[in-house]
């Protein structure tokens, strides 16, 4: 659907997540294009997720939806806490609560970054602020259960460096007529 | 997809709601309820529904809720859902709220989410309740 839509331009370092790898379109697809950008270890970079908000992801009052924030937010706990700890495992949500504090609007880059607050050997904690700039939007935090065993697959996603390098291209072309 | 009798398909959605519908709604003994049914778009690549898909649709159902109960618009300030167990895609899923107590400016309520066999998320929120001369929003 994001082909409707005006690109995304997304800032230096940041890869689309490609969720389904040419498989039919999941929700993390469907609601619109997700970003990575990895940072080095230890650093308030180390995992952070961006998108650009677009109608598509808007409520009726022109601001980003509450349901897109809180996918988000689920997303940068799970995925960016389990890449803190460096666990490749699918880990389901147990609780999650959000504090809706300041809106987002179109065309706004939103980020998201999480911190682990503590891992055990079957339940992982994390704080998650989504930001626009300097400014907070929303504060969540989550619990996810850590399968025991091997448990399941970490899922399809991967960085999408090719689209990545093809929307470089296109930035250095500028946009199309 | 065949669509449980009483409710109405919520046409009026706009933006991500109608990006992630079609959404429907029925009042049974004054009770709002919603419902969808989940496709492959509202799942993760596990089948089962997404938990950001499942928080849109209770939020939504909250926030209605409210404006049914109290004709007030709202915004949601928090909210705490509790992940019981997976939604399945092409089951039929509802959602219920109830208002448990409100001011002038903030209501609480609580809800669930459920499916044919089980519920699948309870939540808890906190919703801020819009002057009653600004525009709807939601």
């Amino acid at each position: 659907m994001s082909e409707d839509y005006p690109p995304d331009h997304p800032p230096d370092g940041f890869l689309r997540i490609d969720f389904d790898r040419g498989g039919e379109p999941t929700f993390n697809s469907h609601v619109g294009n997700l970003y990575v950008k990895k940072g080095a270890k230890g650093t308030r970079d180390e995992f952070v997720m961006g998108l650009r908000v677009q109608r598509h992801m808007c409520n009726p009052a022109g601001g980003l939806h509450g349901g897109m924030m809180m996918t988000m937010a689920d997303l940068v706990g799970s995925m960016g806490g389990t890449t803190l700890i460096g666990l490749r495992k699918f880990v389901p949500t147990v609780n999650m609560t959000f504090d809706f504090v300041a809106p987002a609007k179109v065309g706004d880059w939103v980020e998201g970054r999480c911190e682990v607050v503590r891992a055990t050997r079957s339940l992982l904690f994390s704080n998650i602020y989504l930001t626009v700039g300097e400014e907070k939007i929303l504060r969540a935090s989550g619990i996810y259960k850590i399968p025991s065993g091997e448990g399941q697959a970490f899922g399809r996603a991967r960085l999408d460096r090719n689209a990545s390098e093809r929307s470089a291209e296109v930035a250095a072309k500028g946009p199309p007529a | 997809m065949s669509i449980p009798p009483g409710f109405r398909e919520l046409t009026e959605a706009i933006g991500f709601a109608a990006a992630n519908g079609p959404w429907f709604e029925k009042i049974e003994d004054g009770r709002l309820i919603r419902g969808f049914r989940p496709g492959l778009q509202h799942a993760n690549s596990h089948g089962i529904v997404h938990g950001g898909m499942l928080a849109s649709f209770i939020d939504s159902a909250m926030g209605s809720t409210v404006f049914h109960v109290l004709q007030r618009r709202c915004v949601t300030v928090r909210l705490s859902l509790d992940y019981l167990m997976p939604g399945r895609v092409g089951d039929w899923l509802q959602a219920e709220a109830e208002v448990i107590g409100h001011d002038e400016h903030m209501a609480q309520v609580r809800a669930r989410l459920y499916g044919p066999r089980h519920d699948a998320l309870v939540g808890h929120g906190s919703f801020a309740l819009l002057s009653r001369k600004r525009p709807p929003r939601s």
